[in-house]
């Protein structure tokens, strides 16, 4: 349903191609969240690493993902990947140092 | 010889003797199990003792193992011992009194139950247990993961469906006014791709050109992370709207000079803070549109009122009355720059581009639970934002609206070089102390005493005629003045 029924608004000689938006501003405009989960991921890996608490590399595990969730398409999903396998070999470090299952704070 | 023969015969003597003693001993073993036990020294000859303590040392050891039925066998001996302890005669009863005993039985019930003190059952450590219900913190994290990604697969495919259904039920309006609908700028001719592109899990962007008046629409899908469980979570609490932003790209002369907004009060407080064309050229409150039959949910901010009338016309006004649950602003502008940017200088040195746009936003109805039906309810906005289009072209201000925008404009230009002038002036000053002190420290590095004087010579000649001119500029001025 165009307004003028009369012609055609469309004008092929007018076209223009699609600029991608410039990501100077946008990055910091965008959500700030995966970037921030990513680097929440690997603080609590080292920490579940380094100090060999499990509740650190489990949460690791969740940030990543929720990193992963956030994630904008034009993010390099290598590390995204460095960040999941990072949260992961904490786990199962902190598994394999100590069997024992994960006891609760209360 | 002799002494020889002495030596072998007491070697043989003690040779005997200790025979003896563990002859002793092995008498006793029909009786009494020689294992490492405290007692084995103390056992004397006599045998009310050494019957006694091997009953001790049996059922301490038996103890350690059984507890109850040993006690009970240990009685039963102890009573017979006591029985032949009496029988005997009395010279050999001596030591069996009934006094020396009395404690006696105790002492074999508290030295047990010394013995079953330190006997406390041990669990056995949880991970050489066989049962998963001791990992049952591990077992609840591997679930919320799963929980996690279920959610993510179901939110995707959601907001995709969405996406999905407003662009059929769009599709045809959109191609009958745009040539191009849908690039991504990749492709080497500019062709319609005919599809949204997807730039996250919930935003979807379409870009449409080739019509009169405009030079392009960027239309954004901007639905909510329903595939973030932690978002999902948080807007339980407070409920969000999917949202749908267009933004109109008009050609200069399609479009006269002119900032309005309209919308709800909530949003256009916001955007008066965070645009700048809202900023600098509508610096009133949002006005109720209640004059011109607007609903109370809606206001509007203008830089005239002369564009307000001439932009609240009865179809326009009709759209917005109907539509107003859906629409959350809706912004033209010829100075459109974006939001504000904040930089460190506190001001940026150079005027930011502005362009003439025209930006609706609207919100999908349902709240945040959006059906892909719900998505052909915002067929109307759409045709709202191609009547705006042609609108604004039309548009025109007389004559006195034109040179109070055009004043407005100057104004704000003036205002931005003022702020900036001390800064600029900063700037030039810094340079210039700058590459003085460059050219000092060069001086000083030059070794050769000659050139140091030479270029210090030089230095001292361009200051001069420096100040040189500046005399003569100021005696031109006085002249001038004159």
């Amino acid at each position: 349903m165009s307004s003028n029924n009369m012609s055609d608004p469309r004008r092929p000689n007018k076209v223009l191609r699609y600029k991608p938006p410039p990501s100077e501003c946008n990055p910091a405009l965008d959500d700030p969240t995966p970037d921030y989960m990513n680097l929440l991921g690997m603080i609590f890996s080292m920490c579940g690493l380094m100090l060999k608490l499990k509740w650190c590399a489990w949460v690791a595990v969740y940030c990543s993902f929720i990193s992963f969730a956030n994630s904008r398409s034009s993010e390099d999903t290598k590390q995204m990947m460095s960040s999941f396998m990072l949260s992961i070999s904490a786990v199962v470090m902190s598994y394999l140092q100590n069997p024992q299952p994960m006891t609760p704070p209360w | 010889m002799k002494a020889f023969y002495v030596l072998c015969a007491v070697l043989l003597v003690f040779g005997s003797v200790s025979e003896a003693k563990f002859d002793d001993f092995e008498d006793e073993e029909d009786l009494v199990e020689y294992d490492d036990n405290d007692f084995a020294e103390f056992e004397d000859v006599m045998e009310d003792s050494v019957t006694e303590s091997p009953q001790r040392v049996i059922t301490t050891e038996d103890d350690e193992d059984e507890t109850t039925v040993e006690l009970e066998g240990q009685d039963e001996n102890q009573e017979g011992d006591f029985e032949d302890a009496d029988t005997q005669g009395d010279t050999e009863s001596e030591p069996y009194d009934d006094e020396e005993f009395e404690g006696y039985e105790d002492k074999p019930d508290t030295s047990s139950s010394k013995n079953k003190d330190p006997i406390t059952i041990v669990d056995v450590p949880a991970h050489l247990q066989n049962s998963w219900e001791s990992y049952y913190l591990e077992i609840l994290m591997v679930t919320g993961l799963l929980a996690y990604i279920m959610n993510y697969i179901i939110g995707k495919n959601k907001n995709s469906r969405l996406a999905q259904a407003w662009f059929n039920s769009h599709r045809e309006l959109l191609e009958s006014n745009f040539t191009l609908v849908g690039d991504d700028g990749t492709n080497k001719e500019a062709t319609s791709t005919g599809k949204l592109n997807q730039e996250n899990e919930h935003i979807y962007n379409l870009w449409c050109s080739g019509r009169v008046c405009c030079e392009g629409m960027l239309i954004q899908l901007r639905f909510l992370k329903r595939q973030d469980l932690l978002n999902v979570l948080a807007r339980m609490m407070r409920p969000v709207s999917d949202q749908v932003q267009i933004k109109v790209t008009m050609n200069d002369e399609d479009m006269d000079t002119y900032v309005f907004a309209v919308g709800t009060r909530k949003a256009l407080v916001r955007l008066q803070k965070e645009m700048q064309d809202l900023s600098e050229f509508c610096s009133d409150k949002p006005k109720s549109g209640a004059k011109y039959g607007l609903p109370d949910s809606l206001a509007i901010l203008s830089e005239m009122g002369e564009v307000t009338e001439g932009m609240m016309d009865t179809k326009m006004v009709h759209f917005l009355t109907h539509y107003a649950d859906k629409i959350e602003s809706v912004h033209f502008s010829d100075q459109f720059s974006g939001p504000k940017i904040m930089q460190e200088e506190g001001q940026p040195l150079k005027l930011p581009d502005t362009k003439r746009t025209l930006l609706f936003t609207f919100n999908v109805p349902g709240s945040g639970n959006t059906y892909p039906k719900d998505m052909e309810a915002l067929l109307p906005l759409m045709n709202m934002v191609i009547y705006s289009i042609d609108k604004a072209k039309k548009f025109r201000l007389n004559r006195e609206g034109k040179q109070k925008a055009d004043k407005n404009r100057a104004r704000v230009e003036e205002n931005f070089l003022k702020l900036t002038h001390v800064q600029r002036q900063e700037a030039a000053q810094s340079r210039r102390e700058e590459k003085k002190r460059a050219e000092k420290e060069r001086i000083m590095n030059e070794e050769d005493p000659e050139k140091q004087r030479r270029l210090e010579e030089a230095a001292l000649r361009r200051e001069q005629k420096k100040l040189e001119k500046k005399q003569m500029k100021m005696k031109q001025i006085k002249v001038k003045a004159m």
